[in-house]
Protein backbone atom coordinates (compact mmCIF):
# COMPACT_ATOMS: atom_id res chain seq x y z
CA UNK A 1 0.00 0.00 0.00
CA UNK A 2 1.63 3.32 -0.78
CA UNK A 3 -1.27 5.74 -0.61
CA UNK A 4 -2.96 6.48 2.56
CA UNK A 5 -6.65 5.92 3.00
CA UNK A 6 -9.01 7.56 5.53
CA UNK A 7 -9.98 5.73 8.36
CA UNK A 8 -13.28 3.97 7.38
CA UNK A 9 -16.29 3.45 9.18
CA UNK A 10 -15.48 -0.29 9.80
CA UNK A 11 -14.24 1.27 12.86
CA UNK A 12 -16.82 0.62 15.34
CA UNK A 13 -16.85 4.09 17.80
CA UNK A 14 -15.66 1.73 20.91
CA UNK A 15 -12.79 0.64 18.92
CA UNK A 16 -11.83 3.82 18.04
CA UNK A 17 -12.18 5.65 21.54
CA UNK A 18 -9.91 2.74 22.57
CA UNK A 19 -7.70 3.22 20.28
CA UNK A 20 -7.61 6.90 21.07
CA UNK A 21 -7.26 6.38 24.81
CA UNK A 22 -4.19 3.54 24.06
CA UNK A 23 -2.66 6.37 21.73
CA UNK A 24 -2.76 8.79 24.55
CA UNK A 25 -1.08 6.66 27.30
CA UNK A 26 1.52 4.90 24.84
CA UNK A 27 2.69 8.81 23.94
CA UNK A 28 2.61 9.79 27.92
CA UNK A 29 4.77 6.45 28.69
CA UNK A 30 7.18 8.19 25.71
CA UNK A 31 9.44 9.97 28.44
CA UNK A 32 11.66 12.12 25.75
CA UNK A 33 8.68 13.00 24.08
CA UNK A 34 7.16 13.90 27.20
CA UNK A 35 9.99 15.85 28.41
CA UNK A 36 10.36 17.79 25.56
CA UNK A 37 7.04 18.32 24.28
CA UNK A 38 5.38 19.36 27.53
CA UNK A 39 8.09 19.63 30.08
CA UNK A 40 10.35 21.73 28.16
CA UNK A 41 8.50 24.91 26.95
CA UNK A 42 6.60 24.92 30.64
CA UNK A 43 10.14 24.62 32.27
CA UNK A 44 11.86 27.31 29.99
CA UNK A 45 8.42 29.90 30.54
CA UNK A 46 9.35 29.33 34.66
CA UNK A 47 12.98 30.17 34.12
CA UNK A 48 12.68 33.01 31.54
CA UNK A 49 10.29 34.41 33.79
CA UNK A 50 12.09 34.22 36.84
CA UNK A 51 15.04 36.29 35.03
CA UNK A 52 14.62 39.92 36.27
CA UNK A 53 16.09 41.80 33.03
CA UNK A 54 13.75 39.24 30.79
CA UNK A 55 10.54 41.01 32.45
CA UNK A 56 11.62 44.89 31.86
CA UNK A 57 10.66 46.69 28.42
CA UNK A 58 13.24 46.72 25.83
CA UNK A 59 13.47 49.88 23.53
CA UNK A 60 14.56 47.35 20.67
CA UNK A 61 11.92 44.92 21.04
CA UNK A 62 9.40 47.73 20.52
CA UNK A 63 9.11 48.28 24.20
CA UNK A 64 7.82 44.44 24.69
CA UNK A 65 9.91 42.70 26.93
CA UNK A 66 12.18 39.58 26.22
CA UNK A 67 9.62 37.28 27.82
CA UNK A 68 6.73 38.83 25.76
CA UNK A 69 9.32 37.77 22.39
CA UNK A 70 9.93 34.30 23.55
CA UNK A 71 5.82 33.59 24.71
CA UNK A 72 4.55 32.61 20.77
CA UNK A 73 7.81 30.51 20.86
CA UNK A 74 7.16 28.49 23.44
CA UNK A 75 3.13 28.50 22.91
CA UNK A 76 4.00 26.32 20.06
CA UNK A 77 6.97 24.21 21.51
CA UNK A 78 5.05 21.41 21.91
CA UNK A 79 3.19 21.31 18.69
CA UNK A 80 6.22 21.63 17.20
CA UNK A 81 8.17 19.04 18.99
CA UNK A 82 5.23 16.49 18.76
CA UNK A 83 5.08 16.91 15.33
CA UNK A 84 8.37 16.72 13.83
CA UNK A 85 10.25 14.29 16.62
CA UNK A 86 7.34 12.77 18.68
CA UNK A 87 5.01 11.63 15.45
CA UNK A 88 8.18 10.54 12.89
CA UNK A 89 9.79 8.66 15.53
CA UNK A 90 6.41 6.94 16.88
CA UNK A 91 5.04 5.90 13.43
CA UNK A 92 8.65 5.19 11.85
CA UNK A 93 8.98 2.53 15.35
CA UNK A 94 5.42 1.08 14.63
CA UNK A 95 6.37 0.90 10.82
CA UNK A 96 10.04 -1.07 11.50
CA UNK A 97 8.28 -3.41 14.60
CA UNK A 98 5.38 -4.69 12.09
CA UNK A 99 2.95 -3.32 14.25
CA UNK A 100 1.32 -1.47 11.62
CA UNK A 101 1.28 -4.59 9.70
CA UNK A 102 -0.38 -6.65 12.31
CA UNK A 103 -3.07 -3.81 12.15
CA UNK A 104 -3.88 -3.89 9.12
CA UNK A 105 -4.99 -7.41 9.27
CA UNK A 106 -7.61 -6.06 11.77
CA UNK A 107 -11.09 -4.55 11.25
CA UNK A 108 -8.74 -1.19 11.92
CA UNK A 109 -6.90 0.04 9.45
CA UNK A 110 -3.50 1.67 9.84
CA UNK A 111 -4.85 4.73 9.36
CA UNK A 112 -6.90 4.67 12.12
CA UNK A 113 -3.85 4.94 14.48
CA UNK A 114 -2.41 7.50 12.81
CA UNK A 115 -5.96 9.28 12.66
CA UNK A 116 -5.88 8.90 16.48
CA UNK A 117 -1.81 9.54 16.96
CA UNK A 118 -2.65 13.09 15.60
CA UNK A 119 -6.05 13.86 17.87
CA UNK A 120 -3.52 12.65 20.89
CA UNK A 121 -0.57 15.40 19.42
CA UNK A 122 -3.37 18.32 18.49
CA UNK A 123 -4.45 17.64 22.16
CA UNK A 124 -1.63 18.02 24.05
CA UNK A 125 -0.12 21.05 22.08
CA UNK A 126 -3.49 22.61 22.54
CA UNK A 127 -3.23 21.92 26.55
CA UNK A 128 0.59 23.02 26.68
CA UNK A 129 0.37 25.98 24.59
CA UNK A 130 -2.86 27.56 26.59
CA UNK A 131 -1.26 26.87 29.53
CA UNK A 132 1.85 28.42 28.64
CA UNK A 133 0.08 31.62 27.46
CA UNK A 134 -1.88 31.52 31.08
CA UNK A 135 0.85 31.40 32.94
CA UNK A 136 2.95 33.86 31.01
CA UNK A 137 0.18 36.58 30.99
CA UNK A 138 -1.68 35.81 34.20
CA UNK A 139 1.99 34.71 36.53
CA UNK A 140 4.68 37.03 34.45
CA UNK A 141 2.50 39.39 33.40
CA UNK A 142 3.35 38.84 29.32
CA UNK A 143 1.51 41.15 27.59
CA UNK A 144 -1.22 39.40 25.68
CA UNK A 145 -0.87 39.12 21.63
CA UNK A 146 -2.25 42.70 20.04
CA UNK A 147 -4.90 40.59 17.64
CA UNK A 148 -5.62 37.69 19.22
CA UNK A 149 -7.91 36.13 16.70
CA UNK A 150 -4.85 36.67 13.90
CA UNK A 151 -2.05 34.99 16.55
CA UNK A 152 -5.06 32.19 17.10
CA UNK A 153 -5.03 31.64 13.48
CA UNK A 154 -1.59 31.78 13.25
CA UNK A 155 -1.17 28.99 16.15
CA UNK A 156 -4.13 26.65 14.58
CA UNK A 157 -2.55 27.29 10.95
CA UNK A 158 1.44 27.06 12.10
CA UNK A 159 0.12 23.88 14.53
CA UNK A 160 -1.15 22.22 11.02
CA UNK A 161 1.98 22.83 8.67
CA UNK A 162 4.73 21.38 11.19
CA UNK A 163 2.29 18.04 11.54
CA UNK A 164 1.48 18.18 7.99
CA UNK A 165 5.76 18.11 8.14
CA UNK A 166 5.86 15.67 10.39
CA UNK A 167 3.47 13.66 8.61
CA UNK A 168 5.63 13.97 5.44
CA UNK A 169 9.01 12.94 7.58
CA UNK A 170 6.99 9.60 9.08
CA UNK A 171 5.92 8.89 5.46
CA UNK A 172 9.22 8.53 4.12
CA UNK A 173 11.63 7.82 6.79
CA UNK A 174 11.64 3.94 6.66
CA UNK A 175 12.35 3.39 10.55
CA UNK A 176 12.45 5.38 14.25
CA UNK A 177 16.35 6.17 13.68
CA UNK A 178 15.85 7.98 10.33
CA UNK A 179 12.57 9.42 11.10
CA UNK A 180 14.54 11.14 14.23
CA UNK A 181 17.37 12.58 12.11
CA UNK A 182 14.97 14.00 9.42
CA UNK A 183 12.97 15.51 11.89
CA UNK A 184 15.82 17.05 14.37
CA UNK A 185 17.31 19.49 11.73
CA UNK A 186 13.46 20.58 10.42
CA UNK A 187 13.27 20.94 14.25
CA UNK A 188 16.20 22.59 14.93
CA UNK A 189 15.60 24.87 11.82
CA UNK A 190 12.17 26.08 13.17
CA UNK A 191 13.07 26.26 16.82
CA UNK A 192 15.66 28.88 14.87
CA UNK A 193 13.47 30.76 12.95
CA UNK A 194 10.66 30.93 15.91
CA UNK A 195 13.00 32.80 17.80
CA UNK A 196 14.48 30.07 20.63
CA UNK A 197 17.81 30.80 20.04
CA UNK A 198 17.56 34.78 19.53
CA UNK A 199 14.80 36.62 19.73
CA UNK A 200 13.17 36.99 16.07
CA UNK A 201 13.00 40.88 16.69
CA UNK A 202 16.57 40.88 17.19
CA UNK A 203 17.52 39.62 14.41
CA UNK A 204 18.22 41.41 10.55
CA UNK A 205 16.15 42.24 8.76
CA UNK A 206 16.82 40.08 5.84
CA UNK A 207 17.08 37.69 8.32
CA UNK A 208 13.50 38.24 9.62
CA UNK A 209 12.43 38.16 6.15
CA UNK A 210 13.28 34.89 5.94
CA UNK A 211 12.76 33.61 8.38
CA UNK A 212 9.15 34.52 7.86
CA UNK A 213 8.59 32.07 5.41
CA UNK A 214 9.61 29.57 7.24
CA UNK A 215 6.22 27.43 10.08
CA UNK A 216 7.58 28.72 13.34
CA UNK A 217 9.08 32.38 11.72
CA UNK A 218 5.51 33.43 10.29
CA UNK A 219 3.71 32.07 13.27
CA UNK A 220 5.93 34.23 15.63
CA UNK A 221 6.35 37.15 13.23
CA UNK A 222 1.93 37.21 13.53
CA UNK A 223 1.63 37.29 16.93
CA UNK A 224 4.31 39.63 16.89
CA UNK A 225 3.05 41.74 14.76
CA UNK A 226 6.48 41.85 12.26
CA UNK A 227 5.98 41.87 8.58
CA UNK A 228 3.21 40.84 6.77
CA UNK A 229 0.49 39.17 8.45
CA UNK A 230 -1.86 37.88 5.46
CA UNK A 231 2.09 36.56 3.57
CA UNK A 232 2.80 34.45 6.78
CA UNK A 233 -0.87 32.82 6.91
CA UNK A 234 0.05 31.96 3.30
CA UNK A 235 3.07 30.59 4.29
CA UNK A 236 1.58 28.76 6.83
CA UNK A 237 -1.19 27.62 4.64
CA UNK A 238 0.50 27.11 1.49
CA UNK A 239 2.85 24.84 3.92
CA UNK A 240 -0.07 22.59 5.66
CA UNK A 241 -1.41 21.76 1.59
CA UNK A 242 1.78 20.66 0.44
CA UNK A 243 3.24 18.75 3.07
CA UNK A 244 -0.35 17.01 3.48
CA UNK A 245 -0.42 16.22 -0.10
CA UNK A 246 2.73 15.43 -0.16
CA UNK A 247 2.39 12.92 2.76
CA UNK A 248 -0.51 11.46 1.53
CA UNK A 249 1.94 10.79 -1.67
CA UNK A 250 4.82 9.07 -0.35
CA UNK A 251 3.12 7.99 2.89
CA UNK A 252 4.25 3.90 3.48
CA UNK A 253 3.04 1.80 5.80
CA UNK A 254 5.11 -0.92 5.37
CA UNK B 1 -17.96 -27.87 2.56
CA UNK B 2 -14.59 -25.60 1.21
CA UNK B 3 -13.87 -22.27 3.43
CA UNK B 4 -11.42 -21.11 1.57
CA UNK B 5 -10.96 -22.15 -1.98
CA UNK B 6 -8.07 -20.98 -4.02
CA UNK B 7 -7.82 -21.45 -7.89
CA UNK B 8 -4.91 -20.23 -10.49
CA UNK B 9 -3.22 -17.67 -7.98
CA UNK B 10 -0.42 -15.43 -9.95
CA UNK B 11 1.39 -12.79 -8.26
CA UNK B 12 4.59 -11.22 -9.39
CA UNK B 13 6.85 -9.07 -7.88
CA UNK B 14 8.50 -6.64 -10.25
CA UNK B 15 10.18 -10.19 -12.41
CA UNK B 16 10.45 -12.50 -9.39
CA UNK B 17 7.27 -14.81 -9.89
CA UNK B 18 5.81 -15.46 -6.16
CA UNK B 19 2.65 -17.64 -7.49
CA UNK B 20 2.14 -19.62 -10.32
CA UNK B 21 -1.61 -20.68 -10.53
CA UNK B 22 -1.71 -21.61 -6.99
CA UNK B 23 -4.93 -23.95 -5.93
CA UNK B 24 -6.46 -25.52 -3.24
CA UNK B 25 -8.98 -25.38 -0.92
CA UNK B 26 -9.56 -25.84 2.59
CA UNK B 27 -12.22 -27.76 4.40
CA UNK B 28 -14.18 -26.25 6.98
CA UNK B 29 -12.30 -27.48 10.57
CA UNK B 30 -9.82 -29.05 9.46
CA UNK B 31 -6.03 -27.77 10.16
CA UNK B 32 -4.70 -27.44 6.67
CA UNK B 33 -0.64 -26.53 5.95
CA UNK B 34 1.05 -24.79 4.22
CA UNK B 35 4.62 -26.58 3.36
CA UNK B 36 7.61 -25.80 1.34
CA UNK B 37 11.09 -24.01 1.02
CA UNK B 38 11.67 -20.48 2.11
CA UNK B 39 10.66 -18.29 -0.74
CA UNK B 40 8.49 -20.91 -2.12
CA UNK B 41 5.49 -18.71 -1.98
CA UNK B 42 3.56 -19.42 1.05
CA UNK B 43 3.63 -16.05 2.95
CA UNK B 44 2.42 -14.60 -0.14
CA UNK B 45 -0.30 -17.41 -0.52
CA UNK B 46 -1.88 -16.53 2.79
CA UNK B 47 -1.37 -12.88 2.56
CA UNK B 48 -3.93 -12.61 -0.70
CA UNK B 49 -6.25 -15.56 1.68
CA UNK B 50 -6.37 -12.55 4.42
CA UNK B 51 -6.72 -9.51 1.98
CA UNK B 52 -3.89 -8.20 2.66
CA UNK B 53 -2.03 -8.60 -0.98
CA UNK B 54 -3.74 -8.23 -4.17
CA UNK B 55 -3.43 -11.23 -6.31
CA UNK B 56 -2.07 -10.62 -9.74
CA UNK B 57 -4.65 -13.04 -11.29
CA UNK B 58 -6.48 -16.21 -9.92
CA UNK B 59 -9.66 -16.43 -7.69
CA UNK B 60 -9.70 -16.65 -4.15
CA UNK B 61 -12.91 -17.23 -1.96
CA UNK B 62 -12.77 -16.96 1.79
CA UNK B 63 -16.68 -18.15 3.09
CA UNK B 64 -17.98 -17.17 -0.16
CA UNK B 65 -16.28 -13.43 0.11
CA UNK B 66 -13.64 -12.09 -1.87
CA UNK B 67 -10.88 -10.93 0.28
CA UNK B 68 -10.13 -7.87 -1.20
CA UNK B 69 -13.88 -6.71 -1.91
CA UNK B 70 -14.79 -7.99 1.22
CA UNK B 71 -12.49 -7.06 3.69
CA UNK B 72 -14.15 -5.73 6.19
CA UNK B 73 -16.88 -8.36 6.60
CA UNK B 74 -13.49 -11.08 6.28
CA UNK B 75 -11.80 -9.28 9.34
CA UNK B 76 -14.38 -10.00 11.62
CA UNK B 77 -14.30 -14.17 10.98
CA UNK B 78 -10.51 -14.54 10.51
CA UNK B 79 -8.13 -13.87 12.81
CA UNK B 80 -4.30 -13.94 11.58
CA UNK B 81 -0.61 -13.98 13.24
CA UNK B 82 1.73 -12.72 10.60
CA UNK B 83 5.65 -13.02 10.32
CA UNK B 84 7.28 -9.80 11.37
CA UNK B 85 4.13 -8.17 13.00
CA UNK B 86 4.64 -6.90 16.50
CA UNK B 87 3.27 -4.36 18.48
CA UNK B 88 4.06 -1.12 20.35
CA UNK B 89 7.07 -1.95 22.65
CA UNK B 90 5.22 -0.14 25.52
CA UNK B 91 1.92 -1.50 24.90
CA UNK B 92 0.59 -3.87 28.07
CA UNK B 93 -0.50 -7.56 27.34
CA UNK B 94 -3.62 -6.38 29.08
CA UNK B 95 -4.15 -3.43 26.67
CA UNK B 96 -3.35 -5.19 23.55
CA UNK B 97 -5.94 -7.64 23.84
CA UNK B 98 -8.87 -5.04 25.10
CA UNK B 99 -7.54 -2.91 22.23
CA UNK B 100 -7.99 -5.52 19.71
CA UNK B 101 -11.08 -6.83 21.37
CA UNK B 102 -12.85 -3.49 20.72
CA UNK B 103 -11.95 -3.81 17.55
CA UNK B 104 -14.49 -6.70 16.72
CA UNK B 105 -18.62 -7.31 16.59
CA UNK B 106 -18.00 -10.22 18.86
CA UNK B 107 -15.19 -10.27 20.45
CA UNK B 108 -13.78 -12.88 23.23
CA UNK B 109 -13.16 -12.01 26.56
CA UNK B 110 -9.44 -10.84 27.21
CA UNK B 111 -9.71 -11.77 30.61
CA UNK B 112 -10.35 -15.41 29.32
CA UNK B 113 -8.00 -15.21 26.44
CA UNK B 114 -5.18 -14.30 29.02
CA UNK B 115 -5.96 -17.71 30.98
CA UNK B 116 -5.75 -19.69 28.61
CA UNK B 117 -3.15 -18.81 26.27
CA UNK B 118 -1.25 -18.70 29.65
CA UNK B 119 -0.12 -15.03 29.52
CA UNK B 120 -2.52 -14.11 33.19
CA UNK B 121 1.14 -13.24 34.92
CA UNK B 122 2.34 -11.55 32.60
CA UNK B 123 -0.88 -9.06 32.00
CA UNK B 124 0.95 -6.05 33.07
CA UNK B 125 4.42 -6.96 31.49
CA UNK B 126 4.99 -4.51 28.21
CA UNK B 127 5.10 -6.17 24.97
CA UNK B 128 9.09 -4.95 24.81
CA UNK B 129 9.59 -6.99 27.71
CA UNK B 130 7.80 -10.61 26.87
CA UNK B 131 10.01 -13.48 25.92
CA UNK B 132 9.84 -14.72 22.33
CA UNK B 133 7.55 -17.30 23.39
CA UNK B 134 5.05 -14.84 25.55
CA UNK B 135 5.45 -12.71 22.42
CA UNK B 136 4.56 -15.34 20.10
CA UNK B 137 1.76 -16.77 22.46
CA UNK B 138 -0.17 -13.28 22.91
CA UNK B 139 0.21 -13.51 18.74
CA UNK B 140 -2.06 -16.24 18.93
CA UNK B 141 -4.57 -14.98 21.23
CA UNK B 142 -4.67 -11.61 19.27
CA UNK B 143 -5.82 -13.63 16.64
CA UNK B 144 -8.12 -15.34 18.62
CA UNK B 145 -10.10 -12.15 20.06
CA UNK B 146 -12.19 -11.68 17.48
CA UNK B 147 -13.67 -15.24 17.84
CA UNK B 148 -12.50 -16.14 14.23
CA UNK B 149 -13.99 -18.98 12.24
CA UNK B 150 -10.94 -18.98 10.49
CA UNK B 151 -7.40 -18.50 11.75
CA UNK B 152 -4.31 -17.95 9.30
CA UNK B 153 -1.03 -18.99 11.14
CA UNK B 154 2.51 -18.12 9.24
CA UNK B 155 5.71 -19.56 10.77
CA UNK B 156 4.14 -19.44 14.57
CA UNK B 157 6.76 -21.28 15.94
CA UNK B 158 9.63 -19.79 13.99
CA UNK B 159 11.92 -18.65 16.59
CA UNK B 160 10.74 -21.13 19.56
CA UNK B 161 12.90 -23.42 21.70
CA UNK B 162 11.62 -27.37 21.77
CA UNK B 163 9.51 -26.55 24.48
CA UNK B 164 7.75 -23.34 24.13
CA UNK B 165 7.07 -25.22 20.44
CA UNK B 166 5.37 -28.09 21.72
CA UNK B 167 2.93 -26.03 24.09
CA UNK B 168 2.37 -24.01 20.69
CA UNK B 169 1.05 -27.05 18.90
CA UNK B 170 -1.07 -28.07 22.06
CA UNK B 171 -2.51 -24.64 21.75
CA UNK B 172 -3.35 -24.92 17.66
CA UNK B 173 -5.03 -28.39 18.61
CA UNK B 174 -7.04 -26.51 20.98
CA UNK B 175 -7.99 -24.24 18.48
CA UNK B 176 -9.43 -27.09 15.93
CA UNK B 177 -11.08 -28.47 18.55
CA UNK B 178 -12.84 -25.19 19.50
CA UNK B 179 -14.04 -25.99 16.00
CA UNK B 180 -11.87 -22.98 13.93
CA UNK B 181 -10.66 -23.96 10.95
CA UNK B 182 -6.56 -23.50 10.96
CA UNK B 183 -4.37 -22.16 8.02
CA UNK B 184 -0.87 -23.39 8.93
CA UNK B 185 2.04 -22.13 7.07
CA UNK B 186 5.09 -23.97 8.59
CA UNK B 187 8.92 -25.10 7.29
CA UNK B 188 9.21 -27.70 10.49
CA UNK B 189 7.92 -31.80 8.90
CA UNK B 190 7.42 -32.68 12.49
CA UNK B 191 5.44 -29.62 12.39
CA UNK B 192 3.13 -30.72 9.27
CA UNK B 193 3.33 -34.27 10.35
CA UNK B 194 1.61 -33.83 14.13
CA UNK B 195 -0.81 -30.84 13.52
CA UNK B 196 -1.83 -31.20 9.84
CA UNK B 197 -5.35 -33.13 8.62
CA UNK B 198 -4.08 -32.21 5.35
CA UNK B 199 -1.03 -30.43 3.20
CA UNK B 200 -0.39 -28.23 0.36
CA UNK B 201 3.28 -28.41 -0.49
CA UNK B 202 4.19 -25.43 -2.23
CA UNK B 203 7.65 -24.99 -4.50
CA UNK B 204 8.60 -21.93 -6.37
CA UNK B 205 5.12 -20.56 -6.86
CA UNK B 206 3.31 -23.82 -7.36
CA UNK B 207 1.32 -26.67 -5.56
CA UNK B 208 3.21 -29.76 -5.95
CA UNK B 209 1.24 -31.82 -3.93
CA UNK B 210 -2.36 -31.74 -1.46
CA UNK B 211 -2.70 -34.42 0.47
CA UNK B 212 -2.51 -35.93 4.26
CA UNK B 213 0.86 -36.00 5.93
CA UNK B 214 0.64 -39.85 5.53
CA UNK B 215 -0.72 -39.57 2.05
CA UNK B 216 2.56 -37.22 1.00
CA UNK B 217 4.87 -39.40 2.62
CA UNK B 218 3.34 -42.58 0.75
CA UNK B 219 4.20 -41.11 -2.59
CA UNK B 220 7.72 -41.14 -1.81
CA UNK B 221 8.06 -44.56 -3.11
CA UNK B 222 8.34 -47.84 -0.29
CA UNK B 223 7.45 -46.58 3.37
CA UNK B 224 9.86 -49.09 4.68
CA UNK B 225 13.77 -50.01 3.69
CA UNK B 226 15.80 -52.36 5.92
CA UNK B 227 19.11 -53.18 6.12
CA UNK B 228 21.15 -56.23 7.81
CA UNK B 229 23.51 -58.74 7.69
CA UNK B 230 22.47 -62.84 7.72
CA UNK B 231 24.51 -65.17 9.18
CA UNK B 232 23.76 -67.08 6.87
CA UNK B 233 23.62 -66.76 2.99
CA UNK B 234 20.01 -66.36 1.86
CA UNK B 235 18.53 -66.46 -1.60
CA UNK B 236 17.10 -63.32 -3.45
CA UNK B 237 14.92 -64.46 -5.04
CA UNK B 238 13.54 -66.00 -1.33
CA UNK B 239 13.33 -62.86 -0.19
CA UNK B 240 11.84 -61.75 -3.92
CA UNK B 241 8.88 -63.73 -3.39
CA UNK B 242 7.69 -62.29 -0.12
CA UNK B 243 4.67 -59.98 -1.43
CA UNK B 244 6.04 -57.25 1.12
CA UNK B 245 9.23 -57.27 -0.35
CA UNK B 246 9.74 -54.87 -3.92
CA UNK B 247 13.39 -54.39 -4.07
CA UNK B 248 16.66 -56.46 -2.88
CA UNK B 249 20.38 -55.32 -3.33
CA UNK B 250 23.46 -56.92 -1.82
CA UNK B 251 26.19 -54.72 -0.36
CA UNK B 252 28.67 -57.27 0.56
CA UNK B 253 27.84 -59.25 3.18
CA UNK B 254 24.61 -56.82 4.07
CA UNK B 255 21.81 -56.98 2.26
CA UNK B 256 19.25 -54.21 1.78
CA UNK B 257 15.53 -54.42 1.64
CA UNK B 258 12.41 -52.33 0.25
CA UNK B 259 9.24 -52.67 0.64
CA UNK B 260 5.17 -52.08 2.08
CA UNK B 261 4.81 -51.48 5.57
CA UNK B 262 4.95 -54.51 6.54
CA UNK B 263 8.49 -55.50 5.41
CA UNK B 264 9.75 -56.09 8.50
CA UNK B 265 7.33 -58.33 9.91
CA UNK B 266 7.53 -60.69 6.62
CA UNK B 267 11.28 -60.80 6.57
CA UNK B 268 12.26 -61.60 10.04
CA UNK B 269 9.37 -64.27 10.20
CA UNK B 270 11.28 -65.87 6.72
CA UNK B 271 14.32 -65.64 8.61
CA UNK B 272 13.11 -67.08 11.68
CA UNK B 273 11.97 -69.77 9.80
CA UNK B 274 15.55 -70.46 8.00
CA UNK B 275 16.61 -70.18 12.23
CA UNK B 276 18.97 -67.23 10.23
CA UNK B 277 19.99 -64.70 12.38
CA UNK B 278 19.66 -61.07 11.11
CA UNK B 279 22.84 -59.05 12.71
CA UNK B 280 22.88 -54.97 12.12
CA UNK B 281 19.60 -54.92 12.00
CA UNK B 282 18.51 -51.65 10.74
CA UNK B 283 15.17 -50.03 9.93
CA UNK B 284 14.49 -47.06 8.18
CA UNK B 285 10.80 -45.28 8.06
CA UNK B 286 9.79 -43.23 4.85
CA UNK B 287 9.33 -39.64 6.77
CA UNK B 288 7.10 -36.56 5.38
CA UNK B 289 10.78 -35.24 5.38
CA UNK B 290 11.71 -37.81 2.53
CA UNK B 291 8.44 -36.74 1.06
CA UNK B 292 9.31 -33.24 0.89
CA UNK B 293 12.98 -33.66 -0.43
CA UNK B 294 11.57 -35.86 -3.17
CA UNK B 295 8.94 -33.73 -4.34
CA UNK B 296 10.65 -30.74 -3.73
CA UNK B 297 13.47 -31.79 -5.33
CA UNK B 298 15.43 -29.20 -3.55
CA UNK B 299 19.26 -28.40 -4.30
CA UNK B 300 20.56 -28.40 -0.50
CA UNK B 301 24.46 -26.98 -1.86
CA UNK B 302 21.91 -24.19 -3.20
Amino acid sequence: MSTMTLPSLRMTGHGFRTLLSTQARLTMRDIPVVAAGIGLPILLLLIFGNIPSFTEPHADLGGRTTLDAFVPTLTMMSAMVLACTGLPTFIGELRERGALRRLSASPVPAAGVLAAQLIVIVAIAAVVGALVVAIATLGFDAAAPKHLATAVAAGVLGSAAVLGLGLLIAGVAGNAGAAAGMGIPVLIANFFSGGLYAPVEKMPHVLQTIVGYVPFGAVVETWSGIGTTWIHLSVLAVCTVLASLLAIRFFRWE
Amino acid sequence: MAIIEVSDLTKRYGDQVALNGVSFSVEEGEIFGILGPNGAGKTTTVECVSGLRTPDGGRVRVSGLDPRAGRDELRQFLGVQLQESGLPPKLTVREALRLYASFYRDPADPGILLTQWGLEAKAGTRYGKLSGGQQQRLAIALAMVGNPRIVVLDELTTGLDPAARRAAWDLIEQIRDAGVTVVLVTHFMEEAERLCDRLALIDTGRVVAVDTPAGLTARAGAPQRMRFRPSEPVEEEELLALPEVTDVTRQGRHLELSGTENLVQAVTALLARRQIIAADLRVEQTTLDDAYLALTKSDPVK
